[in-house]
């Protein structure tokens, strides 16, 4: 049990890749056992997950489960008596990245199980990639030197490349080439950046991020080194301007690819800025804070509006995220307690929503073959069961309380008041209100009316398998709504570390178990009290204080 | 006047020895029997290649001076010399099968390319600019040879035509250069060079400044660098795959390891001249190779231009002119040879007799006919794009540090938007293996011997990023051995 | 420095000074008594009228090269025996180096005595 304790992140990174590699040896008329293997591989790997999450220490500071080694051997310097390379394999997360490998670990399986008849062509290589996938995503989450990070975030690219350009729909090359072009421009030029950033430490060559936090950066070099950060996260995130190759990789990667593509991936940007951006360059982040809440204000509104415009299902989605992620960038750059623990609170809420949401399109694709909203209508009289999973997911995705996004929009609103103008706080809200929109405009052209096309009449209502893939991420949606204290708990330590770099000066409360009500009290006034012990249950205020009722 | 001649001498040619003798073997062996030469000479050699590297093995953080100071060996060289044999080994395996499907006479053959590959080892270990020359000169009589070797393909012969008149141009040009930095500094050895230029004064003589410009071009051309590299895309078009391959990777490695022991070594007082010349022809290598590369529909063509644009990348680590640029070339050569061989073995396979079917069209649909052979190529172009988890990724970091430690943050742009360029052209060889349809599924025959030569590129790709160290902690010692 | 240069310049003034002094001599001195075959360009014996771009038998090429290789490589054997006069403790493998360099020599000329290029039919 040691043994796995201690190296539980190499084996959380490695399993699924190994994994993937012993599958291609199999022979490809072995489907079944193909299938069974590459959902179970994930499955062990979401065991693994909570074994994490059970061994996590919520009151530590800094870095849990440490691994290290040295990796690349580059003007090697003697620290401390003994020779240390510059670049090393250091692993290490925090409550952050906890919940970020969590949610990887979870979607990678309901990703398998809802490709099990959506992929018929080359289905090992399809499970092959998304085995890698997984590994790679985790290894971002948990990288703690700057260029295995890169080599995580960067490798990740083929394996989504092919999933969406193999396995896609009519438009994929395209799409699958310009999800790849954008990110390797931001990527690149973030290396460029990292490479600076390891040469310019004045006690010697290292990507350490630890030692690099610790450094001193010059004002100046912080902000072309946050640019190119920023850059490559603004993309992945995606940030207003940048986002245009979200709507085309959405829609036209297979369902298990936009899962993934929504949950995880576009989660790799907004953790980026938190881990690396905010910490390293803090005094470019407080520069910069204003510009990207713009963005992120701009982005929640553009994201819903040209949602609300959009005739195809999956592209609506698609621009809901980002929408949503908006609300993320906003809750970082709002530099306080309330808006990053909000963001992470969007970060895994949107994962379960939106990927709950790419899960039900592609069941009525399979259905239909279409995405055009216009051809269905009424489906809820065919569907029942699966019009009540719906309803749940496009609720939680326009932020009803009680469900998995409202705690964490709630957070951010709340922290945009406290940092920024009001405007940008009543903005966003609106943004709230414009998901209510589109989301019950979907949901109602789709599921509601009379069922007027004769394909409709003859859609089947879920499968046993299907509802197995729907059920757990449900499931999960009214859970994290309900406790978003098991996140906040364990998040709140980490992020006030965070907050420590970038505003070492002001103090601050974390928002902990049953900090809630104090919280809402508190609008607007900036004074929080300390965080609290008592375990006061959250869900009955948050119910029934709700803005929807 | 005595000359003298040592045990050590021997030492140092070791190698070249050991693939001469080979070369002999085998060109006698086709002398005096055709039948059992065509059937034996590619494992004959290759048997000479691994001694070669076993020999190498003995150099191993070694250092020796030989014949007057004419050739040493050091950690640079006998690194360059295993990208070398690494990349005549491979380019062997994928002979053996080629030449059996184009009809081709063997035992020559195998013979031009020890020769070839003695002359590039040659030039690896000179520290002397007669030698330079006289071991450039001898790779490629062998090469103008090989290059031409399909004497029934016109193309072929066209190609071998241009390369031996634009390289004995070329030729033509160092030796000039040579004659003037002698009538400038009365010296031709290396570091006799370094040494005379320390002297006031000398730096701004223009006969010495036109010396090194014309070495400068000449060795330019042999790793194909713009604005010299007019040759390399018919050539490489033109030539044999095999050979094609070979001279890519083995030529670069070996013309590399000249120019850097020349500029950075010898040249290192000068280094206020010639390195804003190498950082244009850098930049415009990088740009040049890589837009030109995008509209490429034949993929020969393609990997030529490929090719050009990585000679620009490794020019970046020459003008870093530190330790971490010197210490880069070596691994990004040996990471070169295997991605771009393996590159040009699953060309050499997928191409027909006559060197039919080196359309981009041609692999449409490859993961549908063999996915072994597309998954490998797409290792390669990805390997050869930069991109994690490979060997070419490790390669391009090393250079980067390079560039951004010597302050040559413009290039470091140049090289950042080049290969965000040169991903595109990359790609689009794996949207046409995976992501288009076949037309029809027609099973690619491969043969076991370019099977065991891609998959030992697809290991060493691997597992050169996996484990880069192997190199490194030994090319640290290159920066401390001045010359 | 130059003054080490001044054999050579001797030498080239007494080889133009020789050369060009025979023509003049020749010239000044000798009888003239034209005819149109003296007059003619002297090309061995051979007619010197008709086209001047006559194709050679490529034999002609490969035997001028082959002899032109083995005739350059005989040049090293000069300086060796001068060192090898003056040189008295390495004699042997002086010796030995030359019988390498000879053995060498000899592959190539097996090589192309069995590939048959020294055939002329």
């Amino acid at each position: 049990m040691d043994l796995i304790r201690n190296h539980i992140l190499s084996i959380l990174i490695f399993l699924p890749i190994a994994a993937g590699i012993a599958l291609v040896i199999v022979p490809r008329r072995y489907a079944v056992f193909i299938r069974w293997f590459a959902f179970i591989s994930g499955l062990v790997a979401f065991a693994l997950s909570i074994l994490l999450f059970l061994w996590f220490r919520s009151n530590m500071a800094g870095w849990q489960f440490e691994e290290f080694a040295p990796w690349i051997r580059v003007l090697p310097r003697v620290v401390e008596g003994e020779t240390r390379y510059a670049i090393n394999y250091h692993l290490g997360i925090d409550g952050i990245s906890l919940f970020l490998i969590m949610l990887t670990t979870f979607l990678t399986p309901v990703a398998i199980l809802a490709s099990w008849r959506g992929i018929t062509e080359r289905a090992r290589e399809f499970y092959v990639a998304l085995l890698l996938l997984e590994g790679a995503m985790i290894g971002v989450f948990s990288s703690l030197d700057l260029i295995l990070f890169y080599v995580f975030w960067d490798a990740m690219l083929i394996p989504m490349y092919f999933i969406i350009g193999v396995w896609g729909y009519e438009n994929r090359i395209y799409a699958s080439i310009k999800f790849f072009i954008y990110t390797l421009v931001g990527s690149l030029l973030m290396l460029a950046a990292i490479i600076y950033l390891g040469l310019q430490n004045p006690a010697g060559l290292t990507f350490d991020l630890t030692e690099l936090v610790a450094a001193d950066i010059a004002r100046s070099v912080q902000y072309w080194l946050f640019l190119a950060f920023g850059l490559a996260f603004a993309i992945k995130v995606p940030v207003f301007p940048l986002h245009t190759w979200l709507p085309d990789a959405h829609t036209e990667a297979p369902t298990a690819g936009s899962v993934i593509l929504a949950g995880i991936l576009l989660k790799m940007g907004a953790y980026g800025f938190l881990r690396f951006c905010l910490p390293l360059f803090p005094e470019a982040s407080v520069h910069f804070a204003p510009l990207m809440i713009v963005l992120g204000v701009i982005g929640i509104i553009y994201g819903a509006l040209v949602a609300y415009s959009q005739p195809d299902i999956k592209r609506l989605v698609a621009y809901s995220s980002v929408s949503h992620l908006g609300f993320v960038v906003l809750g970082i750059f709002a530099l306080n307690i309330q808006g990053i623990q909000g963001a992470l609170l969007i970060m895994i809420a949107h994962g379960l929503s939106t990927g709950a949401l790419f899960l039900i399109v592609g069941m009525m694709y399979e259905r239909r073959h279409t995405r055009l909203m216009s051809d269905y209508g009424g489906v809820w009289r065919r569907m029942p069961f699966f019009g009540a999973f719906f309803i749940i997911a496009a609720l939680a995705s326009l932020g009803l309380p009680g469900l998995a996004n409202f705690p964490g929009e709630f957070l951010v609103i709340l922290g945009t008041f406290a940092a920024a103008n009001w405007v940008y706080a009543l903005l966003a809200a609106s943004g709230v209100v414009f998901a209510a929109i589109y989301i019950l405009w979907l949901y109602g052209n789709v599921m509601q009316g009379p069922v007027e096309k004769p394909e409709v009449e003859a859609m089947r209502d879920l499968s046993v398998r299907e509802a197995f893939v729907l059920a757990p991420v449900v499931i999960f949606i009214v859970l994290l709504g309900v406790f978003p204290g098991v996140v906040l708990d364990r998040t709140a330590v980490s992020s006030e570390a965070i907050l420590e770099q970038v505003r070492p000066d002001e103090s601050r409360t974390s928002l902990g178990r049953g900090a809630w009500a104090i919280e809402v009290r508190g609008i607007g006034t900036h004074a929080l009290r300390p965080k609290t012990d008592s375990p006061q249950p959250v869900p009955h205020f948050l119910v029934e204080g709700g803005e929807e009722q | 006047m005595t000359i003298p001649v040592s045990a050590a001498d021997w030492i140092v040619i070791n190698t070249e020895l050991i693939l001469v003798g080979t070369a002999m073997i085998v060109l006698l062996l086709d002398a005096f029997n055709r039948r059992i030469s065509d059937r034996i000479s590619p494992w004959i050699t290759l048997v000479g290649v691994v001694g070669g590297l076993v020999s190498l093995g003995f150099l191993w953080g070694q250092e020796y001076t030989g014949f007057a100071g004419m050739l040493v060996i050091d950690s640079f060289s006998v690194l360059v010399k295993m990208a070398i044999l690494f990349g005549t080994g491979l380019a062997v395996l994928l002979s053996v099968d080629y030449l059996r499907r184009e009809e081709l006479a063997q035992g020559e053959y195998y013979g031009l390319l020890l020769l070839s590959t003695v002359g590039m080892l040659l030039l690896t270990s000179s520290a002397n600019l007669i030698m330079i020359f006289l071991s450039l000169e001898m790779l490629s009589i062998a090469l103008y040879v090989l290059t031409g070797y399909a004497r029934m393909r016109p193309r072929s012969q066209e190609a071998g035509m241009k390369y031996f008149l634009l390289g004995s141009f070329s030729a033509a040009i160092l030796v000039y250069g040579v004659a003037l930095i002698y009538g400038a500094l009365g010296t031709v050895d290396l570091a006799g060079v370094a040494e005379a230029l320390t002297a006031p004064g000398i730096l701004s003589n223009p006969v010495l400044l036109a010396g090194a410009g014309l070495v400068l071009v000449g060795l330019g051309f042999k790793v194909a660098a713009v604005p010299f590299q007019m040759w390399t895309p018919d050539v490489y078009e033109g030539a044999p795959s095999p050979v094609t391959a070979f001279m890519s990777v083995s030529t670069k490695a070996a013309a590399f390891a000249a120019l850097t022991r020349v500029l950075v070594f010898a040249f290192s007082d000068l280094s206020g001249v010639w390195m804003a010349v190498i950082w244009a022809i850098a930049a415009l290598t990088m740009i040049f190779g890589n837009l030109v590369a995008i509209a490429q529909n034949n993929i020969k063509r393609m990997l030529a231009y490929s090719s050009i644009a990585h000679a620009g990348y490794i020019l970046v680590a020459v003008a870093s002119a530190n330790q971490l640029g010197i210490q880069s070339i070596p691994f990004y050569l040996i990471a070169y040879t295997f991605m771009n061989i393996g590159a040009w073995a699953v060309v050499t396979v997928i191409t027909r007799k006559g060197e039919e079917g080196v359309g981009l069209s041609d692999y449409t649909g490859l993961f549908w006919r063999n996915p072994l052979l597309a998954v490998s190529m797409g290792l390669f172009m990805f390997s050869l794009a930069g991109i994690p988890p490979t060997a070419g990724f490790t390669a391009k970091i090393y250079l980067f540090m390079a560039a951004v430690n010597a302050n040559l943050i413009g290039l470091l742009i140049v090289a950042v938007v080049t290969t965000i360029i040169s991903a595109y052209f990359y790609l689009r060889v794996t949207v046409i293996m995976f992501m288009h349809r076949p037309s029809e599924v027609s099973a690619v025959h491969v043969p076991i011997a370019a099977y065991v030569a891609i998959i030992i590129a697809v290991v060493a790709t691997l597992w050169l990023f996996l484990f880069p160290n192997s190199t490194q902690a030994f090319t640290e010692a290159v920066w401390r051995m001045g010359l | 420095m130059l003054v080490q240069y001044l054999p050579f310049l001797i030498l080239f003034i007494v080889a133009v000074a020789f050369s060009g002094g025979a023509i003049l001599l020749s010239r000044l001195l000798g009888p003239k008594r034209p005819n149109p075959v003296k007059l003619a360009p002297y090309e061995s014996g051979m007619v010197p009228i008709g086209g001047t771009r006559r194709p050679f038998h490529i034999r002609y090429y490969l035997v001028a090269m082959l002899f032109i290789l083995f005739d350059i490589e005989i040049i090293f054997l000069y300086p060796w025996a001068v060192i090898y006069l003056t040189a008295r403790a390495a004699r042997l493998f002086l010796l030995l180096e030359m019988i390498v360099f000879l053995g060498v020599l000899m592959i190539g000329y097996i090589y192309i005595w069995r590939k048959g290029a020294l055939d002329w039919e």
